[in-house]
């Protein structure tokens, strides 16, 4: 079973995964607590738009994706705080926005290829060396972040109003959280891809949710879970030649299928 | 006892939306230490009114002064305990045990980059333990009673070590057995720990021989000073434009 290790490009995605399903699991329990779910779709079409940009104009598409993922959050939480307009709608409007701006610029640019494709879906092949040195630096400075103000954020998902009148800094915190949860899925879709990457924040907190525990038994269930699904797709999409990104959303699936069956009342 | 500065001071204070006034110049001071009902009906500004306390909502014009300070310029909210209309409806499938719910009443006074401190613990199982749910500690808040999801927010806004509480109808979907048991502990912080208590409440009978004073507002406010006097089955018909009939409570005299 080992013996995928001995391939650089295993060790590198290993990696990366690792350090993925960790910020996207804790991550992912404030945003479901907060009711936020799709906040991860949208964000991750963002982070495409800027990948495809970066294709196009030669920039690193990773650090574009995490550019253009952290300019969409703080758009996403002006307009809610700003205007009443539905936060899902918010939501649904930049992320198809996004993504139809980015295939205008990559049809103009002639940039539609394997290298957006492996964007889209995930891949473990495409994971470089400075990737691996992007996610790490981000990935300590998101975790760090979320682990400092966890209380905080765990408060304001509970009640926003009652957080804001016991004087806890509601607004800042609240863009401080979505800027973490932008960085966190531009850093994930090398290897998970932008359009599955929202399933391994939600799903993992989800199935955790199912055993009806306190708020730090659910985070590590949701992390222990998230971690499982990861190594196991990862390893499944190896020795199968399976996409990545796929083939760990359908693990994390399954775990939630179990869960759910397990704790049915 | 009144304090030279009020908890409170609320000046000429209007809130109007889409040109409809919800409250209309209204002005009062809150001491400390006293226990003040608020009731009304239902659309007459309430709600408003303690949310504008709590700067959740900007009044119109006006002002609101708290131990002295422009709103604005107050700071510490720790001070402040509030429970919500909706307390007791916490969604049933919320990761919090009944300890993680009572450990956010300190959340906004612990030191960045440190986990809740000895002192910390020691006033979360004290506000625990003056609402007799010690042994619900560990519970989910979702498998808890009405009544008992009541004690906890209270327990919760305890935590912070407030010198006034304001709460508004927390009593919503609780039985009249946990609601009774309710008032007693509300009676208690206020005569016991001198704790200023501001409650939203339409069960006004059976707490008027605990409170110092009492709020009826409707648009504008009126202030009783001696809400045993001077609630009044007229008074009541006026502000709710309804035939009321004041059912004294069994306790005090006639």
């Amino acid at each position: 079973m080992f013996e995928m290790f001995e391939y650089d490009f295993m060790q590198r995605a290993f990696i990366a995964g690792i350090i993925i399903a960790i910020l996207a699991s804790i991550s992912g329990t404030f945003i479901v607590l907060k009711r936020y779910s799709l906040i991860g779709e949208t964000l991750a079409h963002s982070a495409l738009l800027g990948v495809a940009i970066g294709l196009v104009a030669e920039y690193n598409p990773l650090w574009m994706a995490v550019i253009f993922a952290l300019f969409s959050a703080w758009l996403i939480e002006y307009l809610r705080s700003a205007f009443s307009i539905y936060s899902d709608a918010i939501l649904a409007i930049l992320l198809s926005g996004s993504l139809a701006l980015a295939i205008i610029i990559v049809s103009l640019g002639g940039a539609f290829n394997n290298s957006l494709f492996s964007y889209l879906f995930g891949s473990i092949l495409s994971v470089s060396s400075e990737d691996i040195i992007v996610i790490s630096i981000f990935g300590v400075i998101s975790l760090v972040t979320l682990l400092l103000f966890s209380k905080e954020f765990y408060f304001i998902a509970y009640d926003e109003e009652v957080a804001k009148t016991s004087g806890i800094k509601v607004n800042l915190l609240n863009f401080l959280l979505v800027s973490v949860v932008a960085v966190i899925i531009a850093l994930s879709i090398r290897v998970v891809g932008s359009l599955l990457i929202s399933a391994l924040m939600i799903i993992p907190t989800i199935s955790a949710l199912q055993f009806r525990v306190g708020f730090l038994k659910t985070v590590i269930f949701s992390l222990i879970i998230a971690l499982f699904s990861v190594m196991a797709g990862m390893t499944i999409s190896f020795y199968f030649s399976l996409p990545s990104g796929a083939t760990i959303v359908m693990c994390v699936l399954f775990i939630f299928i179990i869960s759910l069956i397990t704790n049915r009342r | 006892m009144k304090f030279s500065v009020p908890i409170f001071d609320v000046k000429n204070l209007s809130f109007i939306v889409k040109e409809q006034t919800i409250l209309s110049n209204i002005s009062f001071e809150i001491f400390s230490a006293e226990y003040i009902a608020i009731i009304g009906p239902n659309g007459g500004g309430k709600t408003t009114l303690i949310r504008m306390l709590l700067g959740l909502e900007k009044p119109t014009s006006g002002e609101i002064r708290i131990y002295g300070k422009k709103l604005s310029d107050f700071k510490e909210w720790h001070k402040i305990g509030y429970v919500s209309q909706r307390a007791s409806h916490v969604d049933n499938s919320f990761p919090a045990t009944v300890l993680d719910i009572v450990s956010m009443g300190r959340t906004s006074q612990r030191k960045l980059f440190s986990p809740l401190s000895q002192d910390d613990k020691e006033l979360v199982r004290d506000a625990m333990q003056k609402m007799d749910i010690e042994d619900l500690a560990h519970k989910m808040i979702g498998t808890l009673s009405g009544g008992q999801r009541q004690r906890v927010m209270i327990a919760r806004a305890l935590a912070s070590k407030p010198e006034i509480l304001i709460l508004d109808e927390p009593n919503t979907g609780v039985d009249i057995a946990s609601q009774k048991k309710f008032y007693t502990l509300l009676s208690k912080l206020n005569k016991e720990d001198g704790i200023t208590i501001v409650f939203i409440t339409h069960d006004i009978g059976v707490i008027v021989d605990d409170i110092a004073r009492l709020f009826t507002i409707n648009q504008k406010a009126i202030i009783c000073n001696n809400p045993k006097q001077t609630l009044s089955c007229e008074e009541m018909s006026s502000l709710y434009g309804i035939d009321a009939h004041l059912l004294h409570n069994h306790k005090h005299e006639h």
